[in-house]
């Protein structure tokens, strides 16, 4: 079967003050049908840059973007408009990506009209079915953002991005900015899409317990690259890469039992610029088994039992 | 521990905005080496709280009640003069933000030697110490350096040395690790925790993050709202938690330990405004075990095991 995603050698470089900021170098994944990747990581290592170029927001240095079977590098515009329509991104700040000015109804139904999918009697209905599928009522249509609070404006920014029945969803940290006791109605929102919908999305987040919860494969990367993609059982029970193992570590869980007795595993320094990556593997600088071959040698994604590592010691 | 003289104590804090009560009758101690985690959602009053204690209020915020005292001494109307020398002193403050709480024209070194009053070329040694307190690698190049030349975790770090280089007997931490991804966060909480215990600093740990709060308190206030809900032992809120609020609040996050794509148990509605404050409990509206006396009178926080307090009527 075609996969929803498949990414290869993709490449994404930004110009910099003298040498270009290498932001995404070399990273190849891809999502099935149906199927959820959470992507992970560490403030600028390149989630919202590869998530970007998956919806063609972004066009790649080198390497291919494919969204069902479609190629984004060096598409002309009616591709990539095409395209758009099957991959939907949702961003992490629900208050930016609404316009103040428009009825939430109004939101929503852009995509449908602006594409001719529908107007006028059936427009109002799909947009009252988008409404109730997220959790809002069909009267809520005529009102403006500022009157609902921010987990109901994720809800109606998740029911715009639906509203082509797209066959990729990409989420940027969809639940990042919102109130704590608000995030589980939006995780549990999605998670019952995706069972309704068969939809591949792609997840990008910074808190790997969330990642774990609604995804069903993996993809950890570090300043760049790839350092493991795994399904989400096995990344999480026996994560292969140290960097993998490292993040695991860190994540505070919330049970003083349990998270008091668990054993540290303290990383040195701090995350190289992405202007300067060092060579080899770059985690190498941080790694705390890092030999010569670390330093020399860029290791490259292999399988290895159920997960692919890069690292040589894996 | 809880013998010793509380090194902190608030009582019965409240903080006005116009009519709306922000901050409603908060109380706690902290004892030396102790370390209380005011947790919260956004907009519960957690900073303002703080602020009262720095006695740095902004102007539109009124202290409607409450007393604060440090030590045996009570802080709560003395001077602003007074005050000043207090703070960085005895009482010390940590922000989200280092970068933003830090001078960008001055060297971390004349930074830290300036908590302790003195110019650098006094302080050098003492500042030195303190680096490697902290644990930043190379202390001599580093007191050179701006806060641009440092990543927002080593800034954390030199903010934690110039709140602690005087030795305060209370540290107040404002979201400390927000801004920073977790492999640092964890060692940020594990220095903090260490150098309490080592100095016996009372730490008010501010934080939105019950994964925080189960690393580092010893103790824990909930707030929702600008009340406490429930205060006690971390062990026992975590393992047994009284208020409807707690409880759901630690169903709803997602754990490395829970069935991937189960249901989250879900808070319906959302935190209200100050502005729509009413009468009663904060969270009538959105808890499940509400009842007609709820809406009608305000629970107070009631002792309902050794050391822990809930605010509900229904627990
Ligand atoms: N338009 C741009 N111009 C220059 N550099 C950029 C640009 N966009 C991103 N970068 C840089 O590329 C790197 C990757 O950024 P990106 O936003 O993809 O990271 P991220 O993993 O999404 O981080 P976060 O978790 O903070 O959102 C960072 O070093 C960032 O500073
Ligand atoms: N200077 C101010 N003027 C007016 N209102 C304020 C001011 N500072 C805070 N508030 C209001 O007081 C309430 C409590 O604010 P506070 O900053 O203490 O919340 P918090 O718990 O620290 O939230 P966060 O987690 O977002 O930092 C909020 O409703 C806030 O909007
Ligand atoms: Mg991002
Ligand atoms: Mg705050």
């Amino acid at each position: 079967m075609t996969p929803t995603l498949e990414i290869t050698n993709l490449k994404l470089h930004f110009p910099g003050h003298g040498a270009p900021i290498r932001a995404v170098d070399d990273v190849s994944f891809s999502i099935a049908p149906g199927e959820t990747l959470g992507l992970v990581g560490e403030s600028g290592c390149g989630k919202t840059t590869v998530a970007n170029a998956t919806v063609g927001l972004l066009a790649p240095t080198a390497g291919s973007v494919r969204v069902l079977g479609t190629e984004l590098a060096g598409a002309d515009a009616t591709t990539l408009r095409a395209i758009r329509a099957r991959a939907q991104m949702v961003f992490q700040d629900p208050v930016t990506s609404l316009n103040p000015r428009m009825t939430i109804g109004t939101a929503i139904g852009e995509p449908l009209l602006v594409r001719k999918v529908a107007r006028g009697a059936e427009l109002r209905d799909r947009v009252a079915a988008l409404l109730e599928e997220v959790g809002l009522r069909p009267d809520h249509a005529n009102r403006y953002p500022h009157q609902f609070s921010g987990g109901q404006r994720q809800r109606i920014v998740i029911a715009r991005a639906l509203a082509l029945r797209p066959a990729l969803l990409v989420c940027d940290e969809p639940v990042s900015a919102l109130d704590v006791s608000v995030r589980a109605q939006i995780l549990n929102l999605l998670v019952e899409l995706q069972a309704r919908h068969a939809m591949s999305t792609l997840f990008v987040s910074h808190d790997l317990a969330v990642v774990r919860h609604v995804c069903d494969r993996v993809a950890v990367m570090y300043l760049g690259r790839l350092a493991e993609v795994a399904p989400r059982d096995a990344l999480y029970a026996e994560p292969r890469h140290p960097y993998t193992r490292a993040l695991l570590a860190a994540v505070p869980e919330p049970d003083p039992a349990v998270q008091r007795a668990k054993p540290r595993v303290p990383l040195s320094g701090e995350i190289p610029s992405p202007a300067n990556p060092p060579s080899g593997c770059r985690f190498h600088t941080r790694c705390p088994l890092a030999t010569d071959i670390c330093r020399n040698a860029v290791p490259e994604l292999r399988q290895v039992g159920e997960s692919q590592v890069a690292c040589h010691l894996a | 521990m809880s013998n010793a003289q509380p090194a902190l104590v608030v009582e019965n804090l409240s903080l006005a905005i116009g009519p709306a009560v922000v901050v409603d009758n908060i109380g706690f101690e902290v004892a030396p080496g102790e370390v209380l985690a005011l947790v919260g959602e956004s907009g519960c009053g957690k900073s303002l709280t703080a602020q009262a204690i720095m006695r740095l209020l902004p102007p539109a915020i009124r202290q409607q009640a409450g007393r604060i005292r440090l030590g045996a001494e009570d802080i709560t109307a003395l001077p602003e003069r007074r005050m000043q020398a207090i703070r960085g002193r005895r009482l010390s403050m940590i922000f989200q933000e280092p970068q933003a709480a830090l001078d960008p024209l001055t060297s971390i070194g004349s930074q830290i030697a300036e908590a302790l009053r003195q110019p650098l070329a006094e302080a050098r040694p003492a500042v030195r110490r303190m680096l490697e307190e902290v644990g930043i690698s190379d202390p001599d190049r580093r007191i050179a350096q701006r806060p641009f030349e440092l990543s927002g975790g080593m800034c954390q770090r030199v903010m934690i040395a110039c709140a602690l280089i005087s030795r305060p007997a209370v540290l107040i931490a404002d979201e400390p690790t927000t801004a920073l991804d977790v492999t640092i966060q964890a060692q940020i909480l594990d220095l903090l925790r260490r150098l309490a215990i080592e100095r016996q600093t009372a730490v008010v740990l501010i934080t939105h993050d019950m994964g925080v709060v189960a690393d580092i308190a010893d103790r824990v206030c909930v707030m929702y709202a600008g009340r406490i809900a429930e205060s006690g032992p971390a062990a026992d809120i975590f393992a047994a938690p009284l208020h409807p609020y707690t409880a759901l609040l630690l169903a709803s996050i997602p754990r490395l330990s829970d069935v991937p794509k189960s249901a989250l148990a879900v808070i319906e509605g959302r935190v209200p405004q100050p502005s729509e404050y009413g009468p009663g409990c904060r969270f009538a509206n959105r808890c499940p075990r509400v009842m007609p006396r709820c809406t009608a009178e305000t629970p107070k926080l009631e002792a309902r095991a050794a050391g822990h307090q809930v605010a509900c009527f229904a627990a």
